[in-house]
């Protein structure tokens, strides 16, 4: 038992603080929630009781379905859009025989370095239906105005580009990162094969970045499933671009529905834990690479 | 709920060290109603407010008198702690109260109708119903309408604020359109109709938000009122679209915006306040607190805008309703300061010298403030004063003629932010041209029904 | 770079990367040079479109403003904190967990692993509620160890140490325990040295997350000495009756996105080695 605790001692002491930290912090916490979804409570007073009432509300709830919807489209449209846009960025800063790299480095990290409440902000001024920037370089190529904020069918995109505009370098650095550990004879021994830029890509970068990308994809899953700010600060007619998570904030925060609230904090949890598990099952033989 | 929850605290592995630090709570509660001190000293202290939109501005009249008055509240300072919003605060209280976290706890928070009555229900609010009943009669009609829950009395109304029309009166000169003519809402409508026609679509009648804040600001405070409307029948059932007054409100809004009058825009943006002084929209239906916006943003408009109490409807005959600025005080366990806040407030209602000065102050440092709501102030000439800002016209008296006429808010029950979340999604979609007013206003009332279908009255 | 691409199709292809880069640096910097330029424009002026670009008067007058409304020192002292003592404590602990799931071996270590990963799945944010009772009996609402404490270990953070320092060779390692150095001291001397790169970026999107965090002060920190600056910043525009000019809102934002973003570049300037080298190894 000694001799165990001597061996193995400073293993576990190590990755103890985590562990402590997450029962305390997100375990815990997360049960509780579990419990609350099950009352009826304005946060002052005794919780009621309620069962599954809460639930059996949520399937019929329209308001919740379409943010259900909302943020199922974030998420596709993160991945479809962050992850070659941040694949292009770092395949340029990857070539090194280009003038002003570094410059281009600092400045497309920019973005990520800039709070999504304060770009929120200007974003609404910029995608203004009638005075907008946006608005008014479209009419300068002949195209009509377009309701970004004011319509239904559009208020969801403003809030996938700050989106895909602010996370995109975080994920072109961690790319990057991978990017540098191919082996630079992989590439050698494409050239003598005479292979081009598109096949060595295909055969060669992608497959090897194939870790990388795991993990980037569960980032951007557990990102988009938990997308706030963004709706949050602009927000759209009626639920047309309310998130997941936002409306379990404001039915606990604005509404005071207490149990309601928790009971879409475990349909976020359940449909979130659901997604990562089949992605990691996908990644699951990378990870120990 | 303590109890499961230390219990669950318990049981769980880490913190189970951590149970002495719980054992917290078991002090004693502070009375009722506000009750002075020994000798009616006030110990030194914290007094903690929550706050929103600037409560900064109020603290310029708050310390002053707290400077005045060292002989009872010496060592007293009064923390403001500004929110994002009506939630936020009543969020923020509701955290420290369940957590019995009474240190950082509001003495007194900023709130509203729908607030107050869950709080009050709980019973964490000082009740105020011997004071306030005694001065009643002393302030203007209407001011105590929101401060009731089951028989008592426990908001200390700030401010009591009517809708009114904001007009620009160069635009209104360069179409012919007479100011007298906007009084009712037959008139305000031919007004946008010949806007239209005349500036061949250049510049709209008013401004509509195409989120959340349409159907507050045209809806539940203007409008439905106006047209009579309920949400809520005396027993508490749904009436919203089987009311009368419910079509007549938003039909006469859809056609507003049907016929294109309203210029969609966020409220209170950057692009608002461009298009504002661009001389694209005409005028503002909208609650008395639009003065400081535009004594704010479009400074540099001095002289052009005018106000006049809102349009009626012909056959109703009133005006908008009012809004109420509350304030309760929060029964803490060793809370000390509702009394003082009591005092604080009584003089900033009912001394006239120190509240024209602070409102002079506040002129001069374009802030927010609202006109007195104590009777015997507002007959001061004071408030009655020119405004250079409405181009000589006095602003304060005419929002004190905006009150006179004003109609009954809404019926406000505990279920009212909900509605509000039931109700504002459907009016959105008609703005953005996803439904027809009729759809709207059916599809919001099954909402309503299939959601909450009974409320409680009281 | 030392000898010119020969084909043609090289030179048109440095070209396309060229347009490229520039492309994307535009829209990179667009909207924060936007804001930028409006906190620079006297309050009463046209903000929108592009009016803005007329810059024949612009001014300071903003800045001082937005000191008026709130109190920005203490704020930004706040944010500097809760950012300095956050990064250190994150970097420490995620470096020694990782440094443990890497290269010492014991039971259940892959096992405790997978449970790490697992755990990234469950947003904390779901459960505010109970989050906000058990600060409060810990005593830490309205501390800014609030914000500190429960990230000072992140699953991310160990989840990406671990893969960077998979690439220390074992060698080393096993030579340092030969030397007779016990498991913090071969982490400690040996092997942070040799992962300051990885060590760099974590401090990067550390720095950045902390200083822009905006939902957990929103809950834990409740009076105006304690907010942080991107809070403080959030009050200026939002709430239910503030009528605070935009270019002073502007300005508030810019002085909140500033800072680090001077950071960045002086970060970058001063860095030697490239310092995605070797980041997130496959």
């Amino acid at each position: 038992m000694l001799s165990f605790a001597r061996r193995h001692g400073a293993g576990y002491l190590f990755i103890v603080p985590f562990f402590a930290l997450f029962l305390v912090f997100q375990l815990f916490p997360i049960l509780w929630t579990f419990y609350i979804s099950t009352q009826e409570w304005s946060g002052l007073g005794e919780p009621e009781s309620v069962g599954l009432k809460n639930f059996r509300l949520l399937l019929t709830d329209p308001q919740f379905w379409d943010a259900t919807a909302n943020t199922l489209i974030y998420w596709v449209c993160g991945l479809v859009f962050i992850l070659p846009l941040a694949m292009g960025i770092s395949l340029l800063l990857n070539k090194r025989d280009l003038h002003g790299l570094r410059t281009f480095k600092t400045l497309t990290f920019l973005p990520y370095v800039c709070a999504t409440v304060a770009i929120g902000l200007i974003f609404n001024i910029m995608f203004d239906t009638q005075q907008g920037l946006v608005n008014e370089v479209l009419g300068l190529v002949g195209l009509d105005q377009v309701g970004w904020l004011t319509t239904t069918t559009w208020s969801k995109v403003p809030v996938i580009v700050l989106n895909v505009w602010r996370h995109t370098p975080w994920f072109a650095l961690i790319l990057l990162g991978g990017l540098l550990n191919i082996p630079r004879d992989y590439y050698e021994a494409a050239k003598v094969d005479g292979a081009g830029a598109a096949r060595t890509f295909w055969h060669i970068t992608l497959p090897s970045l194939r870790p990388v990308l795991m993990f980037c994809m569960i980032m951007i899953t557990v990102e988009s499933w938990n997308i706030f700010a963004e709706p949050f600060i602009m927000r759209g007619p009626g639920t047309s671009n309310v998130s997941l998570f936002q409306y379990m904030y404001e039915s606990s925060f604005r509404l005071f529905k207490y149990g309601y609230g928790a009971a879409i904090g475990v349909a976020l949890t359940l449909i979130l834990a659901l997604v990562s598990i089949i992605q990691l099952f996908l990644m699951r033989k990378d990870a120990d690479a | 709920m303590n109890i499961s929850r230390r219990t669950l605290l318990g049981s769980s592995l880490l913190l189970g060290a951590s149970a002495g630090l719980s054992a917290c709570g078991g002090s004693k509660p502070s009375p009722d109603s506000p009750s002075t001190p020994d000798g009616g000293v006030f110990p030194p202290g914290k007094m903690i407010m929550y706050g929103y939109g600037q409560p900064q501005w109020l603290l310029e009249y708050y310390n002053p008198w707290l400077e005045r008055h060292q002989d009872i509240a010496k060592g007293v300072t009064i923390d403001m702690v500004q929110n994002e919003g009506e939630a936020q605060a009543r969020q923020k209280l509701i955290q420290a109260m369940s957590a019995q976290d009474y240190a950082s706890a509001a003495d007194v928070i900023q709130t509203s109708r729908v607030s107050l009555l869950d709080m009050a229900k709980n019973d964490i609010l000082v009740d105020f119903t011997d004071y306030l009943s005694g001065i009643e009669d002393k302030l203007v009609p209407g001011a105590l309408s929101d401060s009731a829950y089951d028989g008592k009395l426990y908001g200390l109304p700030d401010s009591v604020r009517p809708q009114l029309l904001f007009y620009n009166q160069d635009i209104l000169d360069t179409y012919g359109i007479d100011a007298e003519s906007l009084s009712t809402m037959d008139g305000y409508l031919e007004a946008g109709r010949k806007l239209k026609t005349d500036s061949k679509g250049a510049v709209q009648l008013s401004q509509i938000d195409p989120t959340t804040l349409a159907w507050r600001y045209w809806g539940r405070r203007g409008l439905l009122p106006q047209a009579g409307a309920q949400i809520w029948g005396d027993d508490g059932s749904v009436v919203f679209g089987d009311s009368e007054g419910t079509r007549k409100a938003l039909g006469y809004l859809g056609t507003l915006q049907s016929e294109g009058h309203l210029f969609v825009t966020k409220m209170f943006q950057a692009p608002l306040y461009d298009a504002i002084k661009a001389g694209k929209i005409a005028t503002f239906y909208i609650g008395a607190f639009f003065d400081e916006f535009l004594r704010g943003n479009v400074a540099d408009m001095a002289g052009k805008w005018r106000a006049q109490p809102a349009p009626v409807f012909e056959d109703v005959g009133t005006a908008g309703a009012p809004v109420i600025g509350l304030f309760c005080a929060v029964k803490k366990p060793e809370g000390q300061y509702s009394a003082l806040w009591q005092q604080l407030w009584n003089d900033f209602q009912f001394d006239a010298e120190a509240r024209q000065t602070w409102t002079t102050k506040m002129v001069e440092e374009n802030a927010p403030y609202a006109n007195p709501i104590a009777l015997d102030l507002l007959k001061d000439p004071f408030w009655k004063e020119p405004s250079d800002f409405y181009g000589g016209q006095s602003f304060r008296e005419t929002e004190a003629l905006g009150l006179q006429n004003s109609s009954a808010n809404l019926r406000v029950t505990k279920d009212d932010a909900e509605a509000d979340a039931l109700i504002s999604p459907e009016l959105e979609k008609f703005i953005a041209g996803d439904q027809s007013i009729d759809d709207a206003i059916k599809n919001a009332h099954e909402a309503l029904k299939s959601r909450i279908s009974t409320t409680d009255p009281k | 770079m030392k000898r010119p691409s020969g084909t043609i199709s090289a030179r048109a292809g440095r070209w396309i990367c060229y347009t490229l880069m520039l492309i994307i640096t535009v829209y990179s910097i667009l909207p924060a040079a936007w804001m930028m330029l409006i906190a620079l424009h006297p309050k009463s002026s046209s903000m929108t479109g592009a009016a803005v670009l007329d810059m024949s008067n612009l001014t300071l007058s903003n800045f001082p403003e937005v000191n008026r409304l709130i109190p920005v020192w203490t704020n930004i002292g706040n944010s500097l904190f809760t950012t300095a003592i956050g990064t250190v404590t994150t970097l420490f602990f995620c470096s020694l967990a990782g440094f443990a799931f890497a290269k010492i071996r014991f039971p259940g270590r892959e096992f405790l692993f997978y449970a790490l990963v697992g755990t990234m799945l469950v947003p904390p944010e779901v459960a505010v509620i109970p989050l906000f009772m058990i600060m409060t009996d810990l005593s830490l609402t309205n501390s800014l160890w609030s914000l500190i404490i429960p990230k000072m270990a992140t699953a991310v953070g160990i989840f990406y140490m671990r893969q960077y320092i998979k690439a220390v060779p074992d060698e080393v390692i096993e030579a340092a325990r030969v030397d007779g150095c016990g498991p913090f001291r071969t982490y400690w001397q040996i092997v942070l040295p040799m992962i300051k790169p990885g060590l760099a970026v974590w401090t990067t999107l550390t720095v950045i997350a902390r200083w822009n965090d905006f939902f957990w002060p929103l809950v834990f920190l409740r009076s105006q000495e304690k907010y942080t600056l991107m809070q403080a910043i959030s009050l200026l525009p939002v709430g239910e009756g503030l009528s605070t000019p935009w270019p002073i809102i502007m300005a508030g934002t810019a002085i909140a996105i500033v800072p680090p973003v001077i950071g960045y570049v002086i970060f970058q300037r001063f860095q030697k080695a490239d310092m995605t080298a070797g980041a997130v190894k496959g």
